[in-house]
């Protein structure tokens, strides 16, 4: 202990001892946890023997899941015999007209059962969502409230049209809205697609306002995407919604709506798809994707084979720890272990 | 100088099988030369006499090379004068680091000053001063660490010192205890800093990979401020200020542990560069489990696919998580204190994204109910937040798990010493009696009130 006895021992003398308390004098009680070899090998054993069912779990859902992707944006738009250059410039033409007759049909055939709601994305590559003057490009503000329909800071440069009135909603972010559409036909029946309810809640009800609506709306000389009804107000338009929810990555989907029946296997799905987004500037890619979901969401065993790999590893580790240690016993707390006691100093 | 030598054997500085130099001027030929009052000519003659002095003693010294006698040098003031002159101080100094005990007697405030910067520059070495008068001012002042004694002679020197303490005895536990806790707390507290940062800063790196390097940060700006501040600072402190690898019983049993810090074992290039690889590599773990997990597909049953707000709130959770959990991996001691301030901020990051949530998506943005409305319900969230904090800890776990065992440090030796005598018994009666004794002391300072 820190302080003595000394002079304080006599009752005329005030002492100076400071008054004790286990906080000051650092002895809290403590839990003082060490690793020895059996926690170790204990721990190692556990981590296997929870991962590996956690990871084929995850294997066993992402194998249920049944997904169909169908790349379109080079089979939907005519081949040009000459140049590389010619022709990616001829393509960047025939995107741009609007008289030119974008119709194109593909043909999908369902491999197993998929169960009702099946889910239609729309999957883009190489498109930097997440670029960060893309991102900065829109205002909250003007989107949720009709009287703030002025403010179009940082939407530099689709804020205001050439006559200086406010476009609602402002920004990059909407005036890329992709517009491709899709409607399918199971054996040449029409099939609906529930387009009801995909965005989030909070964006319908918070962030996006009941009663602003589009206007001036893809009014300038470059047109970036998809027109908007300026009779609905921007909570109900779903589309919008969904793409105004940036993504993290270049390559990524968003929900375009529901299929409410089943699909049996082997049935065959037409596609007739409006193949208006111009993706070929910046030879991105499209694709069309359908697919079902589990518990754990779509199909990715990356995360059912890492837990396996983890768990698998940690046995393995258990397994050599405890054979080393079979091999190689060494008396706990041996000082003789210790460098300075290998090579004695000379001195 | 006899006086200095009785207190010398009394104090064992110096022992019966130490050979004693003895450095002085109260020669019969120098006090004649005082006598006649010539002041050159006694200068001249001290310092031929000290130059001498110093010589034999060298010759002694290396007579007796590679046996294992040890030195005692003794010199009064008057002849440290002419010792610690420009043509001298290095022959003094070699002599004077070869002996085990060096004695200075009578010397003035100044060669106090003088001696200690000698030795400090000479050897390069951390020097330490104590001293409790104003006398000792000087050579407090000089010395890399000044220990004053506060008390008889006043608190000059307890004033202008770097620690003050009230008995000379206390030195033993300044140096061994605190000594020993202070070096390992700022290493560690120093290495798990630059890993901490290194670990959140690298993930927004590898994220500028896939943002085509446009500077887009991959979470919302109040995550990234808050992140030293509320999320991992506690834990750090209470490292800093708390954490006790080894209990102060046994760092007074054990004096070897306090060549952990003469060898500057905990705090070398190898460990602090250890410690920012472990930064890296938990980052690229965490970022490439997290993006190659979620990719395109939907993370929910509802089929809602990730965005840019979930990726950041799932990537930033792992972040939190194994910081934190890391900070628990280090330390070997758990107060409340410890418990409160880990899993304290974990669980603040979890109240934070709440309440920001909360607030009018003007201010919160991105936040805007993610937690409330998107992660939570997933348990994909929940699942992918486990294997990536579990794998990103592993690398960590299995280093440590192979030293403690194989190529342990001194004080994993004690603490496993003291593990098996706790778990079969031995030190429960030593612990007992050391309970016994705080618990009298506690009544002993209550009744001294």
């Amino acid at each position: 202990m820190s302080s003595g006895d000394g002079a304080s021992q006599s009752s005329s003398k005030k002492s100076k001892k400071p008054t004790y308390s286990r906080f000051t004098q650092q002895e809290l009680p403590a839990f003082k946890p060490i690793l020895t070899p059996g926690l170790i090998m204990a721990a190692f054993v556990f981590l296997g023997i929870t991962f590996i069912p956690i990871g084929l779990s995850h294997l066993s859902a992402s194998d249920n899941v049944v997904q169909l992707v169908d790349r379109y944006d080079e089979d939907c738009i005519p081949t040009y015999n000459s140049n590389p250059e010619e022709a990616h410039n001829k393509r960047i033409q025939y995107i741009r007209d609007a008289s030119t007759n974008k119709t194109c049909v593909r043909t999908l055939i369902v491999p197993k059962k998929m169960r009702h709601p099946i889910f239609v994305y729309y999957q883009l590559d190489d498109f930097y969502q997440n670029h960060r003057r893309y991102v900065k490009s829109r205002n909250d503000e003007q989107y949720r409230n009709p009287s703030a329909e002025r403010k179009t800071a940082n939407c530099e440069p689709e804020a205001v049209n050439d006559d200086h009135e406010p476009i609602v909603p402002c920004g990059l972010i909407a005036w890329s809205l992709f517009n491709d559409t899709y409607s399918l036909l199971r054996n040449d029946v029409p099939l609906p697609i529930n387009k009801k309810d995909i965005a989030w809640q909070s964006d319908k009800t918070h962030k996006f306002g009941s009663n602003v609506y589009p206007k001036n709306f893809q009014s300038r000389s470059l047109i970036g995407g998809a027109t908007l009804n300026e009779s609905i107000p921007l909570n109900q338009q779903d589309d919008l919604l969904v793409w105004m929810r940036t993504a993290a990555l270049p390559s990524f989907r968003k929900l375009y709506g529901r299929i409410e029946t089943d699909l049996e296997a082997n049935e065959v799905i037409k596609v007739v798809i409006q193949n208006n987004y111009n993706t070929y500037t910046f030879n991105g890619k499209k694709k069309f994707v359908i697919s079902t979901t589990t518990w754990i969401g779509g199909k990715n065993d990356f995360l059912g084979k890492v837990y396996i790999t983890v768990g698998g590893a940690s046995l393995f580790i258990a397994i050599a720890f405890i054979s080393v240690y079979l091999v190689m016993p060494r008396p706990l707390g041996d000082p003789s272990y210790l460098s300075w006691n290998k090579n004695p100093p000379s001195n | 100088m006899e006086t200095a030598i009785n207190i010398g054997y009394a104090c064992s500085l110096l022992r019966e099988d130490m050979k004693q130099i003895v450095i002085t001027l109260d020669s019969p030929e120098i006090s004649n030369l005082e006598k006649l009052g010539d002041k050159v000519a006694v200068a001249k003659a001290s310092n031929t006499s000290i130059t001498n002095q110093i010589r034999e003693a060298k010759l002694q010294m290396n007579s007796f090379e590679g046996s294992s006698t040890s030195f005692g040098l003794i010199i009064d003031g008057k002849s440290l004068s002419f010792a610690l002159s420009q043509n001298l101080e290095d022959s003094f100094l070699d002599l004077a680091i070869n002996c085990a005990s060096v004695i200075c007697c009578r010397s003035t405030p100044k060669q106090k000053a003088l001696v200690t910067r000698l030795v400090k520059k000479g050897t390069g070495k951390t020097t330490l001063a104590i001293g409790d008068g104003a006398n000792d001012v000087g050579m407090l002042q000089e010395a890399d660490i000044g220990v004053g004694i506060s008390g008889v002679e006043g608190m000059q020197a307890a004033m202008s010192s770097d620690f003050a303490i009230a008995q000379f005895r206390f030195l033993e536990r300044l140096l061994l205890v605190h000594g020993h806790w202070c070096y390992r707390r700022i290493s560690l507290m120093i290495c798990y800093f630059f890993y901490k940062n290194l670990a959140f800063g690298f993930t927004l790196f590898w994220y500028e990979a896939n943002a085509s390097f446009s500077g887009q940060p991959a979470y919302n700006d109040w995550y990234m401020s808050f992140y030293n501040v509320f999320f991992t600072s506690l834990p750090v402190i209470a490292l800093g200020v708390f954490d006790q690898d080894v209990s102060a019983r046994l760092c007074l049993k054990y004096p070897l542990l306090y060549q952990e810090g003469v060898d500057d074992i905990l705090f070398s290039w190898p460990k602090i560069l250890g410690w920012m690889l472990n930064g890296i590599i938990s980052s690229m773990i965490i970022f490439f489990f997290t993006t190659n997990s979620v990719l395109h597909q939907a993370f929910r049953k509802d089929g809602h696919a990730v965005d840019f707000e979930v990726l950041g709130v799932l990537m930033y959770t792992c972040v939190v998580w194994t910081v934190n959990c890391q900070m628990a991996l280090s330390i070997n001691y758990f107060t409340w204190i410890q418990h409160f301030f880990i899993w304290g901020s974990i669980l603040f990051w979890y109240a934070f994204l709440v309440m920001y949530g909360a607030v009018s998506p003007i201010i919160s943005t991105t936040a805007y109910q993610v937690l409330v409305e998107a992660c939570a319900p997933s348990p994909f969230y929940w699942l992918g937040t486990l294997l990536v904090v579990v794998s990103s800890l592993l690398p960590f776990f299995l280093y440590r798990a192979f030293q403690t065992e194989f190529n342990p440090m001194i004080h994993d030796v004690i603490q496993r010493r003291r593990h098996e005598a706790e778990t079969s018994g031995d030190f429960e009666q030593e612990g007992k009696v050391a309970r016994v004794k705080d618990k009298l002391r506690e009544d002993v300072s209550l009744l001294s009130k």
